[in-house]
């Protein structure tokens, strides 16, 4: 189905030109998902199996 | 009560030497615990496990790769497609590992005697740099011509070039599928063995001044 | 006043199962990385080919061949690991580059002889080669300048267009010796396919080492007016890119930042100050514990507040 010579090649992407930063859509995109991961880690609940407000066990 | 060290004290027995050293890495029952202490809940505590599990996928993807041989993924459609795994699980490696370090820096997590591993963790971040820039040199594509012209210069400008030589994919092919993930396996689990050791770092405000 | 951290197995626990968690994570990154890989793919861009540059650019090839004859090309001059024409760069008074010697030598004009000095059934290369060899040193040197300035380069928006303005054609006559036509043999060695390998293998039937065929490609200009169309330049933030929509290498975005501004962007020894500046932020970021207020960051901005909420609410003292 491929061989090498078949598949063109490519020339540059999109990109985002900010001053000095010169950045493409697919690294920005990296980059603000993982600032998103970052605080849905901070904010999200974690299921810590507490019913009450005693604290978990004690061993 | 210990456990399996009954002539452990005869100190030219290098078997019972190792041994306790092994068993005296993590204390008892911490190599594998079936419980954390109570505040080891938070999802930023699940980047670690997600930095390793890509690790496992990179290398994996890695050995079907290996199996097909180093140019295999230019005249193969399923030889591509396990590239495309290789290449996106290693921006996942990347992306959680990262996000790891920006939650143990916002956690101080170098406290209580934890400082080798954080220094682990940097060395490792730094090392899966050179080992992803030998994975692109090993692509015998387009990128690893030009990644090779350019890397070539700031290596050659500090005088490594004269020991490392980019230029070389024979070379760099072998650093990045035997000495650099050598490397990355050997310090990854020194670093899951010191957390195993000291345990999770505990909270913040309850450190206690002295 | 110091602070001491407790011994966190002095905390109560609840019941965790790590082993449960690393096989989510290992579900959930190869579910990822096969999903993503369906749906972007990898680039496979294929390598530049010696018959390619010389159908693609024949003149740049010939500008090429003639600058590694005239010791003008930027691997003739490059200094070590390859020779000694250069110092090489130093990062403010080590001359690093220097003291990591020529370990890979390589003399650029071998780069177009050697795989001359191979071809048969050529009487007129072969006494182009054999005139070039017999000369003295001096008078090489003289015909491959004089050459390289007769065919002189294209305008630019900086200065007006030299010689015939980087046309070989157009060259004015003048004593240029052998060096035309080695350099069109060279061209035409090329162009049917000859010089693939020819610098690989050096006479060996396996060659791993494309040392000097890349050497040779990078003393042209279309191997990086290539890179710069596909945005990989240097000053295009290239370390970061990837070619087409293809995620690129968004962690390299610091190293490659320092060349994009000044005092790097116009140094003679950016790579080596570059390569300096990073090894030092490494250490840094390496010895954050043992470095005042840096180490102090998360307890003034207590972001550690979120990840530890649920704790800190239930312990109130």
């Amino acid at each position: 189905m491929t061989d090498g010579v078949s598949i063109v090649a490519e020339g540059a992407g999109r990109y985002v030109d900010w001053g000095v930063i010169q950045i493409s859509v697919t690294n920005l995109t990296i980059i603000a998902v993982m600032v998103i991961l970052f605080i849905l880690a901070l904010v999200l609940p974690f299921p810590s199996g507490h019913g009450s407000d005693d604290g978990g066990d004690d061993r | 009560m210990t456990a399996g060290t009954t002539t452990g004290t005869d100190p030219s027995n290098w078997t019972a030497r190792l041994r306790n050293r092994i068993v005296g890495l993590v204390p008892p029952g911490q190599a594998l615990p079936d419980s954390q202490p109570i505040y080891v809940a938070s999802w930023i505590y699940v980047f670690g496990v997600l930095t390793i599990a890509s690790l496992v996928i990179v290398i994996g993807s890695g050995c079907v790769l290996a199996m097909g041989g180093s140019t295999w993924w230019h005249v193969s459609a399923l030889g591509h497609y396990v590239n495309s795994v290789h290449l996106w699980s290693v921006e996942l490696l990347f992306g959680f590992m990262v996000i790891h370090l920006w939650g143990k820096f916002w956690m101080a997590s170098w406290r209580g005697g934890r400082a080798m591993t954080w220094i682990t963790g940097v060395a490792l971040f730094t090392i899966s740099i050179g080992t992803s820039f030998t994975g692109f040199l090993s692509q015998s594509d387009f990128d690893s011509q030009w990644i090779g012209g350019q890397a070539k210069d700031g290596l050659n400008s500090v005088g490594i070039g004269a020991w490392f030589n980019v230029l070389n994919p024979g070379q760099m092919l072998m650093w990045h599928i035997v000495l650099l993930p050598l490397i990355v396996v050997a310090l990854t689990a020194i670093h899951v063995i010191l957390v195993r050791r000291h345990g999770v770092v505990p909270p913040l405000d309850t450190d206690v001044e002295v | 006043m110091t602070r001491k951290t407790l011994d966190s197995h002095e905390f109560p626990t609840r019941p965790y199962d790590l082993v449960k968690e690393f096989v989510i994570a290992l579900i959930v990154v190869l579910v990822l990385s096969v999903g993503l890989a369906a749906a972007f793919s990898s680039p496979d861009d294929p390598p530049l080919t010696m018959a390619g540059w010389a159908q693609a650019a024949p003149d740049d090839v010939i500008v090429t061949a003639v600058g590694e004859l005239a010791g003008t090309t930027t691997s003739a001059t490059y200094g070590p690991p390859y020779n000694s024409a250069a110092e090489g760069q130093k990062l403010g008074p080590l001359p690093l580059q220097k003291l990591g010697g020529v370990r890979t030598p390589v003399d650029s004009t071998s780069l177009v002889l050697d795989p001359l000095s191979k071809v048969v059934g050529n009487p007129v290369l072969a006494g182009a080669l054999a005139k070039w060899n017999a000369a003295p040193e001096d008078q090489r040197t003289k015909w491959a300048t004089d050459y390289a300035d007769a065919i002189g380069a294209a305008a630019t928006d900086e200065e007006p267009a030299t010689g015939a303005g980087g046309d070989p054609s157009k060259a004015a006559p003048g004593d240029y010796g052998p060096v035309p036509t080695l350099s069109a043999g060279l061209l035409t060695l090329a162009q049917g396919g000859g010089l693939e390998g020819a610098l690989t293998s050096s006479g060996d039937f396996y060659g791993s080492d494309t040392t000097r065929s890349l050497l040779l490609l990078s003393d042209g200009a279309y191997l990086e007016d290539q890179a710069r169309a596909k945005h990989l330049g240097g000053d295009q933030w290239g370390m970061m890119n990837e070619v087409g929509n293809a995620p690129g290498q968004p962690w390299m975005w610091l190293y490659t930042f320092w060349y994009q501004v000044p005092p790097f962007s116009t140094s003679d020894n950016a790579d080596a100050q570059v390569w300096g500046l990073m090894i030092l932020l490494t250490a840094v970021l390496m010895l954050v514990p043992f470095i005042p207020g840096v180490r102090s960051i998360p307890r003034l901005i207590p972001i550690h507040r979120l990840v530890w909420r649920d704790y800190y609410r239930r312990n109130k003292t």
